[in-house]
């Protein structure tokens, strides 16, 4: 079934990589779906999640050397952080808060991304404050003279902050190896992009910090990772930072405190759920014979139970001691 | 010579604001000259001054209607604050800090323009917190729909601040009547624009806004007024920010605490100093017939005269009474 010789428009991937990237996406949407469901049973506290930025995301982050590259995500990257190596459970025990919580020990809100061997750095939950950081990093690799690569995500309400102006000018100054990801969603929470900037494509900024933007189709998960694997290339050979706005939809509420129905019409969701990435990838990958309903299908079925059993765990997993409570503030001897 | 044909036939200039902008611009040289001597004479604490500037700054402030549109300079523009209105005398007292100073009663350093009744805004020290202020003064005019334009004023350096970006941005959204001029001198006090951003010309950001921006040759004062009307033109017709990038160059330090020979050639001034906005344009003028050498030893008479007069008589003026030191800090009641 999975075939060896080039499948026309795959971006150079085997079958083997289309379906992981396949399962990635299911495995973020299961979770996405999953945390809310957990948040409205009252057992986890909050949930901000990414149906419908899958393609945006494991696109992006698929173009990656997880554990080598920087990844600095934003609240809604659960498909990043699973592309990157993430699991299920990680997320879980976040968003469960429990002891065993990688990002932060049960600490930090959840969707607060963290893994210090994985490389995906910690996030401020102010919208914008990461992206000085990775051009922080992108400086660090560049002075050591490594061949790392940094990537960080924002949203298309993260372009009006000063930081997003700061660190693109300086990634530009010092043709850092930095790559900036819009997940242009078209809402700020509620405020549309025609209030948040006065052009049709943010990805022309880029010109004026010195370096190229792109805008990528955001639910063509082929598309996002092409261009991803093009930025990544040129970051590794010292050409300089990249600009991909990637257009999609966020196909849930902002979080769950938000009733997205305030501010965005039911025809206008609905238009966007038929373009679901993850129904117009599937459909991709029957078409081109990479696999057939039957294997399509047993992919979801192993991500659900992926899921439940991630699920299962995380419940039955400890919170953090009180004791515990003043740990991991200060570097501890 | 015909840049000044230009200037009359486009937009109108007779040949007495021609000379009138000759004349604003020597009154600012003059008043910078005279801050730099006293401050080495140890009369007055800083000095923040424009020469080279000049053309940039009148060019542009030329296109405002004093009192009615709205200016909010940076520390550079003493020719900006003279050509909408302030005198030698308003200029001198706030760099000797007295009591009658209108910027700030003696208060503010030196060169933060202040003026209520020719709306010109006093700023904060640091870089760039002046733009979302002209920012916001611009969507009130558009919200009461007052016929009044914004000018707001930075240097290069400004362009690398998160203030910068997130005004741009904003009067971009609501479309506001602003006009952001950047005194592009190639120096952030030592770092060259090289250092500041990968690119030639920060004019082409304003299309990342969604608006205009140009880039003028900052040493002529007349492609400066010439680009300053249109905008002017624009923002009034409610079309709209422009964003106006004037090269130019700082014949002086940056300021009197500045030693620029530790990060400019001498080869590199001196190329400057011959593109000065003061070779060109008078010779211009006195090709049209529009100026003479008496007249303009007239004109620079009356100049030297009016800011040795300001300068003797602000000499004289007493500093703020130590009692009114917590004054002008919060709103004052009236008292009956």
């Amino acid at each position: 079934m999975v075939s060896v010789k080039e499948i026309p428009g795959a971006a150079g991937l085997s079958g083997d990589k289309l379906l992981d990237i396949y399962y990635k996406m299911l495995l973020a949407r299961t979770v996405g779906q999953r945390e809310r469901m957990l948040n409205r049973m009252g057992r986890g506290p909050f949930a901000v999640t990414g149906e419908g930025h899958e393609a945006t995301q494991v696109g992006t982050a698929f173009a990656l050397r997880p554990g080598h590259d920087w990844v600095v995500p934003y609240y809604r990257d659960i498909a990043v952080a699973l592309t990157v190596g993430q699991s299920p459970r990680d997320l879980l025990l976040a968003h469960l808060s429990r002891a065993d919580d990688i990002s932060s020990g049960g600490r930090n809100m959840p969707s607060h991304f963290s893994d210090p061997h994985l490389r995906i750095v910690s996030g401020s939950a102010p919208v914008g404050t990461h992206l000085p950081h990775a051009a922080g990093i992108a400086l660090a690799s560049k002075l050591r003279g490594l061949d790392e690569v940094t990537v960080v995500y924002t949203g298309d309400g993260g372009t009006s902050t000063g930081d997003c102006h700061e660190a693109m000018n300086f990634a530009g100054v010092h043709k850092l190896a930095v790559i900036f990801v819009i997940e242009n969603n078209q809402y700020a929470i509620s405020v549309p992009t025609r209030k948040q900037f006065a052009v049709e494509d943010v990805s022309i900024r880029a010109h004026g910090y010195g370096f190229p933007g792109v805008t990528v189709d955001g639910n063509d998960v082929l598309a996002v990772y092409d261009a991803s694997k093009e930025a990544v290339e040129r970051a590794r050979r010292g050409e300089g930072a990249t600009l991909i706005e990637a257009k999609t939809y966020r196909l849930v509420p902002h979080t769950s405190d938000d009733d997205d129905r305030r501010y965005r019409s039911r025809e206008e969701v609905e238009q966007w759920t038929a373009k679901d990435p993850l129904i117009r990838y599937r459909g991709w990958l029957k078409v081109h014979d990479v696999a057939d309903e039957r294997k399509l299908d047993e992919l979801q079925e192993r991500a659900a139970r992926e899921v439940d059993d991630a699920t299962e765990e995380a419940e039955k997993a400890p919170t953090p001691a009180p004791e515990s409570a003043l740990r991991y503030v200060f570097v501890e001897e | 010579m015909t840049a000044i044909r230009e200037a009359i036939n486009t937009h109108g200039l007779t040949e007495k604001q021609l000379s009138q902008i000759l004349e604003k611009m020597l009154l600012a040289r003059a008043l910078s000259v005279r801050q730099r001597m006293l401050q080495r004479m140890g009369k007055g604490p800083m000095t923040f001054s424009g020469e080279g500037h000049e053309a940039a700054q009148v060019g542009s402030a030329f296109t405002l209607r004093p009192g009615v549109d709205w200016v909010f300079p940076y520390y550079r523009d003493v020719a900006v604050a003279v050509t909408v209105g302030m005198t030698p005398v308003d200029i001198l007292r706030g760099f000797f800090a007295r009591r009658d100073d209108i910027s700030g009663g003696g208060r503010n350093m030196p060169s933060h323009f202040s003026h209520r009744g020719l709306r010109i805004v006093s700023g904060s020290a640091p870089i760039a917190t002046q733009l979302p202020h002209a920012v916001g003064a611009a969507l009130a005019a558009k919200l009461r729909k007052l016929d009044e334009i914004v000018v707001a004023y930075s240097g290069d350096g400004s362009t690398s601040t998160g203030d910068w970006h997130e005004s741009m941005n904003f009067a971009g959204v609501h479309r506001l009547p602003i006009v952001f001029v950047c005194e592009h001198n190639n120096y952030a006090i030592s770092v060259p624009w090289r250092k500041q951003a990968a690119i030639e010309n920060v004019s082409i950001r304003a299309q990342g806004y969604g608006f205009p921006g140009v880039t003028v040759d900052g040493n002529d004062v007349l492609a400066v007024y010439g680009a300053m009307a249109e905008a002017v033109k624009r923002a009034g017709a409610g079309e709209g920010p422009t964003l106006i990038e004037a090269k130019t160059y700082r014949l002086v330090p940056h300021s009197s605490d500045d030693d620029d020979r530790r990060y400019r050639t001498r080869e590199e001034v001196e190329a400057w100093s011959a593109k000065d906005p003061f070779v060109a344009f008078p010779r211009q003028l006195k090709e049209l017939g529009v100026l003479d050498d008496s007249a303009e030893k007239e004109i620079n008479d009356r100049v030297n005269r009016e800011v040795d007069t300001a300068t003797d008589q602000v000499e004289r003026e007493p500093q703020p009474e130590a009692p009114t030191a917590v004054l002008h800090v919060f709103v004052e009641e009236q008292r009956s």
